[in-house]
C-alpha cells in the first residue's frame, strides 16, 4: 500500500496522512479499487481513522452515494452452477488423523505370509520417513489383523470392521488410489478440507456456498460437526482453520454445531426477552452497522448485519433441526441407539441427513481419533464400531428417501498408513505411522459411479501402481458434480484469480461418474 | 413401453435423415470443418498439443499424447470427444471464446471416423439430425427471469435457474419457508409453468389441489412431494407429465393405486415411496 509506504506515523496513529488514496482517484478501474479495498484487513481500516472520509469524497466525484458504489465494489457473485449438476449438497464424513488402509479398504492378502520381514528399500525407493520411524532399526511389515471378503454385485472387498457398510458397498465408489503431498496432520487435512497446506484458503465448504449460495436461507449454507471420540488415545486437533472461509467473504466460514447440549449457544432468548423486543434490538444494530458502512464502507460490516440476520433466523430454524421426535422408529434401527446421544457419531450423520432435506449445502462431520500410531487394532475396532452402522444408516437412510441421488457423500482420511509397524510389532498389536503416498476413500451418490473401485497399490500399499488421485483431482471432482468447472470458480485475491484446486493441473476423475 | 415406442420413432426420424444425405469428402465436407474452426491452434502458425488439423497427414499423426482419431469409432476418438464435451468442460474444443461447432459439423466429423477416415473416398453425411440432440429442458429463461424471481419473491417462494446454460429451466425452490408453499402459490405459478423444469415441494402445505396446477407444467423433470399432504388423487393428477423422471412421494400418504398411477408416467425413472401407506 503506498499509504502505509509513505506513513511515517505510528502504525497505530489514527493520523493516516492527508493525500489521496486509490479509492479518490477517478481514473482508477473500478477492478483495481476493488482489490485495493479486499487487501484492507480490519487492522488497517482501525489504523486508518480519518481516512475513512475519503469514502464520501469517492462517492461525491462518481456522483453517487457510497452504498450504491459499495454494491459494484463487492458484487455477488453469479450463484448458477456451470452446468447443470449432478449434486445439490455433500456430506462429507472426515476421518481426522487418517484411517489406515490396510484395515479398510485396501486389501493386500499377499503380506500375511511377510510377517515381520523388513519392508524391501525398493518399495520404499528412499523415502524420507516420518521423525516418528526413521530412528527405528528396522521397518517390520504388520498385515492386517482384519478379514476381508468380497460382498455385493460388485465384488467390493470389504474389512470385517465395516459389518453394516458392507451392506451398502453396491453404492459405493472406492478410490484405493488417493496421494497427497503433507505427511502431518495439519497441513495434510488443510489440504483436504481447503485444497492447500499452508493456512488461509477457503474450505471446500465455503467455496460451494460462495459459487451456489444458500437453498435455505433460514439455516447455514456450511455446517460442521465434530463427534464425541470413543477412544482417548491419538486425538487429532482440530481448528476453525479447516471450515474457514479465508480470503472469501466470512459469511462462507462454516457454522460449527457444538457436540453435546444445545447445539448453537445462546440461541434462545433469555427470560423476559420476547421475540419482537429481539427483533427491535437486531434492526437497532443492524441501523449502527448500516451507518457505519456507510460512512466507512467496510465491507466486513455488511458480513456482520448478514450474521445478525442469521442468528435470528437460526433461533427459529435450528430447534426445529435438533428437535428428533418426528423421525420415524425406522430411523433408530438404522443409525442405531446412539443416534440419541448428542454428539455422537450417529448423532452427527442422522443431524447431516435433517441438515440435508432442509437444503444446507455441505455438512462435514469430523471424527478424529483415527491416527494409530500404537494399539492400531484396539483403537481402530473401537472407531469402526463407532461409525460403521451410522455410516450404513445414512447411506441407506438418504438412498430410500431418494436423496442419494442428489447428495454426495464422502468418506476419507488426510493420508494414509504404513505397512511396517511403528514400534513393537506382535500379531495382534502394532501401529502405522503416517503415509503420503497412498490412501483410501469412498464416495457415494449424485452420479457417481455405484459398486466401483478405482486404482491400485501395490502389494504393500506403498506405491500406486495405477491411475493415481490427487486429492486437487479429487476436489476437481467433487466440484464438477456440483457444477462447476474447477478451473472456473475462481476468487481474485493477491493478483491471483485463486481457486480450490490451486494452480497445477487437476483432473476430473470421470472414470468414477456414471 | 411407450418410451421404446418413442425411440423406434427417434431411429425412424433419423433414418429418414441418413437416406436424403449426400454424400461426402475429406476436402469436400471435413476440411472445411477443421479449417473454420480448428486451424487458428492447431495449422500452419500454431501447433498447440503438436497437432495439426490442415492436412489429413496431420489429423492422423495425431498430437503429442496420442491418436485424436480412431478410424471406424468415432466415439473412441479424442477430436470427436473433445467437440462434443459440454462447452464448459476444460477438455472442450474449440477452446477459449471460439463459438462450439454446429450439429451438422460435429455429425459431418462422426460419419467421416465412422466410415473409417477415408482420405478420397466418399462417405454418408447426415444433415443436424433433431433427433440426435437432446431436446432442451425448457425454453430459454433469459427474457422471463426478472419476471420469475419476482413473482416468486412475491409469492414466498423462490424460482432459480439449474445452471447457467438457458435451456437448463428454472427449479422452484421452498425450503427457506416450506410452510409459505401452498396450492394457491402453485396455481399463482402459472405464468412460469414453462420454465419449470423442478419441483422442490418437500415439507410444503401443498395438496391435492396443487397437484392439478402442476400437473399442467409441461417441463417438469423432477418432483419431491416429500411430507406433503398429497394423496394418490394428486398423483392421478400428474398423468399428463410427459418429461417426468423423478418422482418423490417420501412419507405421503399415497398408496398403492397412486404409486400404479404414477408407475405409468411415460418418462418415469425413478420414484420414491419410502414411509407410505
Amino acid at each position: 500500500m503506498p499509504d502505509e509506504l509513505h506513513a511515517p506515523e505510528h502504525p497505530c496513529s489514527d493520523h493516516g496522512g492527508e493525500h489521496p488514496t486509490v479509492l479518490d482517484l477517478p481514473y482508477v478501474p473500478i477492478s483495481l479499487k476493488r482489490e485495493w479495498l479486499e487487501a484492507e484487513t480490519r487492522r488497517h481500516f482501525l489504523a486508518r481513522g480519518s481516512r475513512a472520509l475519503a469514502w464520501a469524497g469517492l462517492a461525491t466525484i462518481l456522483g453517487r452515494t457510497a452504498p450504491h458504489l459499495l454494491a459494484d465494489v463487492a458484487a455477488l457473485p453469479d450463484r448458477r452452477p456451470q452446468f447443470l449438476p449432478k449434486a445439490k449438497r455433500a456430506i462429507y464424513l472426515f476421518m481426522a488423523g487418517a484411517p489406515s488402509q490396510f484395515e479398510t479398504w485396501d486389501y493386500k492378502p499377499k503380506l500375511a505370509g511377510m510377517f515381520a520381514q523388513n519392508l524391501p528399500e525398493s518399495v520404499r525407493g528412499g523415502q524420507v520417513l516420518t521423525g516418528m520411524t526413521a530412528s527405528q532399526a528396522s521397518l517390520p511389515i504388520a498385515p492386517s489383523f482384519c478379514k476381508f471378503t468380497q460382498q455385493g454385485r460388485s465384488g467390493t472387498w470389504v474389512s470385517d470392521l465395516f459389518p453394516s457398510t458392507g451392506k451398502v458397498v453396491d453404492e459405493l465408489c472406492v478410490i484405493k488410489s488417493l496421494y497427497t503431498e503433507a505427511i502431518n496432520h495439519e497441513p495434510a487435512i488443510l489440504t483436504m478440507t481447503t485444497g492447500n497446506m499452508f493456512p488461509g484458503k477457503p474450505a471446500l465448504g465455503s467455496w460451494l456456498a460462495y459459487g451456489l449460495g444458500a437453498i435455505n436461507e433460514e439455516l447455514p449454507t456450511f455446517v460442521v460437526m465434530t463427534s464425541k471420540i470413543p477412544t482417548k488415545r491419538n486425538v487429532q486437533a482440530l481448528s476453525n482453520r479447516l471450515w474457514s472461509s479465508g480470503f472469501l467473504s466470512p459469511e462462507y466460514t462454516a457454522v460449527a454445531l457444538r457436540s453435546g447440549g444445545e447445539p448453537v449457544l445462546y440461541l434462545q432468548d433469555p427470560k423476559g426477552v420476547e421475540r419482537d423486543v429481539r427483533r427491535s434490538m437486531i434492526n437497532g444494530v443492524n441501523e449502527l452497522n448500516h451507518q457505519l458502512f456507510e460512512r466507512v464502507g467496510d465491507p466486513e460490516i455488511n458480513t456482520r448485519i448478514a450474521q445478525y440476520e442469521m442468528a435470528f433466523r437460526m433461533q427459529t430454524s435450528v430447534p426445529d433441526l435438533s428437535d428428533f421426535s418426528d423421525e420415524p422408529a425406522s430411523t433408530w434401527d438404522l443409525y442405531g441407539p446412539k443416534a440419541k446421544e448428542p454428539g455422537t457419531f450417529a448423532y452427527n450423520c442422522l443431524m447431516a441427513r435433517r441438515l440435508a432435506e432442509r437444503g444446507v449445502r455441505f455438512t462435514q462431520i469430523f471424527m478424529r481419533t483415527w491416527d494409530n500410531h500404537t494399539n492400531l487394532p484396539t483403537d481402530i475396532k473401537a472407531m469402526c464400531e463407532e461409525s460403521d452402522r451410522p455410516t450404513y444408516g445414512l447411506i441407506t437412510d438418504l438412498k430410500r428417501r431418494g436423496m442419494l441421488d442428489d447428495t454426495l457423500v464422502i468418506w476419507g482420511g488426510e493420508f494414509g498408513r504404513t505397512v511396517y509397524s511403528q514400534g513393537r510389532l506382535e500379531a495382534d498389536n502394532y501401529g502405522r505411522d503416517h503415509h503420503p503416498r497412498c490412501f483410501s476413500m469412498w464416495m457415494c451418490g449424485a452420479g457417481t459411479k455405484p459398486g466401483m473401485t478405482y486404482g491400485e497399490t501395490d502389494d504393500f500399499s506403498y506405491n500406486i501402481v495405477k491411475d493415481p488421485v490427487h486429492v486437487r483431482d479429487l476436489h476437481a471432482t467433487i466440484l464438477h458434480q456440483f457444477g462447476f468447472n474447477h478451473n472456473k470458480l475462481t476468487f481474485k485475491f493477491q493478483g491471483l484469480d485463486q481457486k480450490l484446486t490451486g494452480v497445477l493441473p487437476a483432473r476430473v476423475i470421470r472414470e468414477v461418474l456414471a | 413401453m411407450r418410451r421404446g415406442a418413442r425411440s423406434a420413432l427417434l431411429f425412424l426420424l433419423a433414418c429418414a435423415g441418413r437416406a436424403s444425405a449426400e454424400p461426402g469428402t475429406y476436402s469436400g465436407s471435413v476440411a472445411p470443418v477443421f479449417e473454420h474452426n480448428c486451424v487458428k491452434c492447431h495449422g500452419a502458425t500454431k501447433q498447440k498439443a503438436g497437432l495439426r488439423l490442415d492436412s489429413l497427414a496431420g489429423v492422423l499423426q495425431g498430437s503429442d499424447d496420442g491418436d485424436v482419431v480412431k478410424p471406424g469409432d468415432a466415439a473412441g476418438s479424442e477430436l470427436f470427444r473433445r467437440v462434443t464435451l459440454a462447452p464448459t468442460d476444460d477438455d472442450f474444443m474449440p477452446s477459449g471464446d471460439h463459438p462450439p461447432l454446429s450439429p451438422a459439423e460435429i455429425s459431418v466429423l462422426e460419419n467421416w471416423i465412422a466410415a473409417g477416415a477415408p482420405p478420397a473416398a466418399a462417405f454418408e453425411v447426415v444433415p443436424a439430425a433433431p433427433a440426435v440432440a437432446a431436446p432442451p429442458a425448457a425454453p430459454d429463461y433469459r427474457p422471463r427471469l426478472t419476471a420469475a424471481t419476482e413473482l416468486a419473491q412475491r409469492l414466498g417462494v423462490r424460482l432459480v435457474p439449474r445452471s447457467r446454460v438457458p435451456t437448463d429451466g428454472l427449479v422452484l425452490r421452498t425450503a427457506s419457508a416450506p410452510a409459505k408453499c401452498n396450492d394457491e402459490v402453485l396455481a399463482s405459478l402459472a405464468p412460469m409453468a414453462d420454465l419449470i423444469v423442478e419441483a422442490e415441494l418437500a415439507r410444503t402445505r401443498v395438496s391435492d389441489k396443487g397437484m392439478e396446477s402442476i400437473g399442467r407444467w409441461p417441463n417438469l423433470v423432477r418432483i419431491d412431494l416429500t411430507r406433503t399432504a398429497v394423496t394418490s388423487e394428486g398423483v392421478a393428477r400428474l398423468a399428463a407429465l410427459g418429461r417426468l423422471e423423478a418422482l418423490n412421494l417420501t412419507e405421503t400418504k399415497v398408496d398403492g393405486r397412486g404409486v400404479a398411477l404414477a408407475k405409468k408416467l411415460p418418462s418415469l425413472r425413478t420414484l420414491w415411496a419410502f414411509g407410505t401407506p
